[in-house]
């Protein structure tokens, strides 16, 4: 779908911006600055105005991102969960680092709590979730989804 | 005493017709049908309720500020407030580490929620109400326009009320995943398109939030209670749990613990029942000793074993109930791999508004991922050989490491001293907490190796 019909789906008021913008990020996989301009002149807004909102979030991205990012929780319970242990399991699978760009194709990272504390740990890939991901099943998803 | 999870396991949250026949929307009714907005503010007041955000603000009162905001001021047309009308945002933008109660109503029965959404906007007298609901939560959302829907249907909510001429609009608004946002005012600027940080207090959003027009933003457990509040009377309400902080609370057990999960308690109760009760918690895994828990997600303080006796309430108490998560903590995990999760995390969800707090957190977690890896400070020298030659020769002499660790642990002193007072918002000294307590807890263990 292009930009313009994404825009006309909504009303140009400003609590829709959020939702354009999220829209956008789903269609795109990122917002950059084309996307940015069209999103101003639609809600008529200043462009640096658009480009605030859009790089602030952490669902969204402002670049295109050319390699596949692998997000593992850190949280308290994760963690009480060996996290940590499959984080090096797909460290090693990968050979990879966590939170090193070094590599490009992959990118493991920490993710922030998103809620799941009771089916941790949580791993994500390309917004997708897994839950109760074990050391022993990571290889299973990594193969199957990478 | 059950108030929230009553009748949860006879709800399908997908059908408003269970809702309606555990006593559903009978406190709308009345509401509506039989009391004034004055009357329901009240009735809230003389209930205790305290908000279950953290805070633990007096939910009465801050209805009665926004209640008594009046129609749109030259002072705020001139900064460009549009409408006429009030907001009332129901925050369910939950991501404290360890923290799923808003998640797990909303799953259970969204109804409740609603309902006191739509009584608390009558209240204020708002036309316009908001789910600011976490952008990870997509089921839930889902779920919750569902039940959005059949509510329209029912003419729960909309235009003309049960036949009233009161008129209520909700939306679902999902967040776009940052933990800032659930700070009251940085998720009133999310709603606006803007970036979401928070904004200066005064004035509070119940005198000028949404667009510039009185906003109440309560937290989705606190509405929650509301239905049983104005069906039960409020009496009977500020009878239940502790005398200053009346009325139940969700708790969130997870780590160690044998019954992980969310259970509901009266406020007051000790965090000694709620790990080892077996109604709740039921003690700690089979060959786990208990250290310590954490209680109020990543921002809470640390619990030895010597102090679980303290009742958890929202008035003066030594350890603040924060989003009611309890972690418990056994004696086989890394404290070191657990500062590095809390620095990590606020250093990631720091907004980069205030400097102290952007700074801060920065540097907090370059140092947690030192002392997690056993690395030395860099030293003052300014060419890498030399501070390679200094380092060689401390690692001989043992003694000089030791040193060097030390600038370390002055640093931490420094940053935690200048993330709980200077910061903008809570988020800095929500940051320090939990590293102050570790530190004063375990300082030796974190530092001498």
């Amino acid at each position: 779908m292009s930009i313009q019909k994404i825009l006309l789906k909504f009303e140009p008021k400003p609590e829709n911006l959020l939702g354009v913008l999220k829209e956008i990020q789903k269609e795109n996989g990122y917002i950059g600055k084309k996307e940015c301009e069209g999103a101003a002149g639609y809600f008529s807004l200043p462009l640096a105005r658009v480009y605030s909102t859009a790089s602030f979030f952490d669902q969204m991205k402002t670049k295109k991102e050319s390699k596949k990012i692998i997000k593992i929780c850190s949280g308290g319970p994760c963690l009480g969960e060996k996290s940590m242990e499959v984080a090096r399991q797909i460290e090693m699978l990968l050979k990879i680092e966590l939170e090193n760009d070094a590599r490009a194709k992959y990118k493991l990272e920490l993710m922030s709590c998103a809620g799941l504390c009771d089916r941790g740990p949580i791993v994500m890939i390309d917004n997708q979730i897994f839950e109760k991901v074990k050391p022993e099943t990571v290889d299973d998803i990594l193969a199957n989804y990478l | 005493m059950n108030i929230l999870t009553r009748s949860w396991d006879k709800i399908n949250p997908l059908d408003i017709g269970s809702y309606i026949r555990q006593r559903g929307y009978e406190a709308l009714q009345k509401a509506i049908r039989e009391m004034v907005p004055a009357d329901v503010i009240k009735e809230i007041k003389i209930s205790g309720l305290r908000g279950r955000g953290g805070a633990g603000f007096s939910t009465g009162e801050k209805w009665e500020m926004a209640a008594g905001q009046n129609s749109r001021s030259d002072l705020e047309r001139a900064r460009g407030a549009t409408s006429n009308g009030k907001y009332f945002i129901c925050n369910l933008d939950e991501s404290e580490p360890g923290t799923y109660k808003d998640r797990t109503i909303a799953e259970k029965n969204p109804h409740q929620i609603i309902e006191g959404l739509l009584i608390g906007a009558y209240a204020i007298g708002a036309k316009k109400a908001y789910i600011y609901i976490n952008g990870n939560y997509k089921k839930q959302a889902e779920i919750l326009r569902i039940a959005v829907g059949q509510a329209r249907e029912k003419e729960f909510l909309g235009r003309g009320i049960l036949g009233s001429a009161i008129d209520i609009e909700v939306e679902i608004f999902e967040g776009a995943g940052a933990y800032i946002c659930g700070e009251e005012t940085a998720l009133i600027n999310s709603i606006e398109g803007k970036r979401g940080e928070p904004r200066l207090k005064p004035p509070f959003p119940p005198v000028s939030g949404l667009f510039g027009r009185p906003t109440i933003v309560n937290n989705a457990e606190t509405l929650a209670n509301i239905p049983y509040i104005l069906r039960q009377g409020a009496k009977k309400y500020s009878q239940i749990g502790s005398s200053v902080s009346p009325g139940t609370k969700l708790f969130i057990l997870s780590g160690a613990v044998k019954n992980k999960g969310a259970h509901e308690a009266p406020l007051g109760i000790t965090p000694q029942e709620l790990i080892f009760n077996s109604l709740y918690g039921g003690g700690l895994e089979t060959g786990k000793e208990f250290w310590f828990a954490q209680i109020g997600g990543a921002s809470g303080r640390l619990v030895p074993a010597g102090k679980l006796d303290q009742p958890l309430t929202y008035g003066n108490c030594e350890y603040p109930l924060g989003s009611g998560s309890v972690l418990v903590v056994d004696k086989n995990a890394d404290l070191k791999d657990l500062l590095l999760s809390w620095a990590g995390f606020f250093h990631r969800e720091s907004c980069g508004k205030c400097v102290p707090c952007r700074e801060g957190t920065y540097r907090l977690w370059e140092i947690a991922k030192r002392l997690k890896n056993n690395d030395l400070p860099l030293t003052n020298c300014n060419n890498a050989s030399e501070r390679d030659i200094n380092i060689n020769k401390n690692h001989k002499e043992g003694q000089l490491v030791r040193g060097e660790r030390e600038k370390d642990r002055e640093n931490i002193e420094d940053i935690l001293w200048t993330l709980s007072r200077t910061t903008f918002c809570p988020l800095g000294k929500f940051a320090s907490v939990a590293w102050n307590d570790a530190i004063k807890m375990f300082g030796k263990k974190i530092f001498d190796k």
